[in-house]
């Protein structure tokens, strides 16, 4: 839409209807069928902190599925380039600030999500090994906090923005207060869906490493999930009470990433002011609330 | 090569709805009950398998179970080679299970090789892995098994690092960089194990020896590791009338543990050590020996008396992986191990008398 296609390109978007990448014959046969050149590997099974504390195998076992499925098979077809997607969370929970990408596996992650963590470090590991091996250069990008349109609004499994869009506007529906989880203090750099879209055709074209890149806002621009959530209730007009339900964990405190190895490259890049991003958001949210995935 | 079946007895435990058809291969969880595992960490009667019995370790502990009474009565003892089962396939992983219906696993096949075949495929090593490793533990949690003791090893615990290194370590950092893909996979078997705690209440767990050697090696030069590989090249320069090359610098320290002292220790964790967390199996801090020191032992074991040649062009792999032992020494005070030569010694006059059929 953003004449982020270029002439002679091709993009297949699969979602899980068209393959169950849990199963190698399936994914095969995804790629039999498309023959790509290259690969955005974002398929994963995702959830919140407490979904997550409570099945650590499965977060590990399915998540290792699917991305030894996916980046065999691109080898096996003669894939150029796959470009996967980490996260901040999977970083050492004892470390030194900002993290930056030649920390990952400077640690064990923290316990609240092991497996889901491990799963995707593994990623790294396998690319390495595959350029060890092979030669070819599969590499992988580590956003902080996504949010935007499309997201899970789901309130259980969904990640904090979402969730916290979600139920202000349900609050806001049934005129109730707002239950914020936690105490509102830990630290997040959020990053918008489309500048991350933008970042990763960055990657995808330019980005020749083997290592990974954090796609990220700068450490000056962490926010409170108290600020994320005033931001929330005052792009969907919320008026009612604001509670802060301290017996809810809060995950990990900080995970404050460096941006410094994308600003090297990109040192002009610009991102999506928070509170306007947050409006698109929500705005997204009210008008597509039937459909959403909640 | 399975040991022989035996009825199993009721009279110790409440089976009063059991009866002795249902016991063999019946139904996995009146079979666990009847096999009497008692919360308190020791257990009853058990069937074990063992994966990848026919490797070093595997035949360490299956003679330890013959001939020094490791096997009580009642238990079964199944030792699968990949003749019987390719592990690095779900479906014929689970096909073992169900046929055997293990009330407790020992696991110990994987891909193995020495520090060159490493630096050249560790995704082989990775992936391979960790097929091998998920496939045994999810048919392990499947089939209602009480217990898993996989097999780890120093070599995965981080590559800059304080010494000695224990148990707490593993994660604390990335590998040697020669053989990462290996040492992970080897790593995601303690993220699998406490996962399956964590979701499950499955306890289990895996031990980590250093250097292990004995009767049964892989004697291969190429693929081999050091101490086998120093006899089976000692043992052709003695008879070819050549100088022995030892491949490094001679100075690398490695820890060595017998097998047979091995395989006592995991008849030991199988049947006692209740953490998930895994527990280093090897002699102390103070019994490190140099490459050397082992180079001469083999040449005094075999008799040779050539050149002895260190290639200091080839690399020696990590300096040294001091591990502590003190866990081991908490649980089992008076354990006593094999004096090296002596355990040299025996191996060698394996080595020598099973020249042919050695593998190699």
């Amino acid at each position: 839409m953003e004449s982020g296609a270029r002439e002679g390109e091709e993009w297949i978007f699969l979602s899980s209807k068209e393959a169950n990448l849990l199963s190698a014959e399936e994914t095969r046969a995804a790629f039999e069928k498309h023959r790509p050149t290259h690969v955005i590997h974002l398929a994963a099974m995702v959830g919140g902190l407490f979904r997550n504390m409570r099945q650590n195998l499965d977060f590990w076992r399915n998540n290792v599925h699917i991305n030894d499925n996916v980046l065999q098979a691109a080898h096996e077809f003669g894939v150029v380039k796959v470009v996967s997607c980490l996260s901040t969370c999977i970083f050492p929970d004892k470390t030194t600030y900002p993290i930056d990408e030649t920390m990952i596996h400077n640690g064990p992650p923290h316990e609240s999500n092991f497996g889901y963590a491990y799963a995707k470090r593994m990623i790294d590991v396998q690319n390495r090994a595959y350029f060890q091996q092979y030669g070819v250069q599969y590499t992988a990008v580590i956003p902080t906090n996504v949010f935007g349109p499309h997201d899970n609004f789901n309130i259980e499994d969904g990640h904090v923005l979402p969730g916290l869009i979600h139920k202000t506007y349900l609050a806001k529906k049934e005129g109730k207060p707002l239950q914020v989880w936690g105490s509102g203090r830990a630290l997040r750099q959020f990053i918008y869906s489309l500048d991350l879209a933008r970042l990763f055709l960055w990657v995808l074209r330019e980005y020749d490493e083997v290592e990974p890149i954090i796609l990220s806002v700068g450490e000056e621009d962490e926010l409170s999930i108290k600020f994320a959530a005033d931001a929330v209730v005052e792009a969907l007009g919320f008026k009612g009470d604001v509670i802060y339900d301290t017996s809810k964990a809060d995950g990990q405190f900080k995970k404050t990433a460096s941006n410094a190895k994308l600003r090297k490259y990109l040192p002009d890049f610009k991102f999506t002011p928070f509170k306007q991003a947050i409006k698109e958001t929500c705005d997204w949210f009210v008008a597509n609330y039937d459909s959403a995935r909640k």
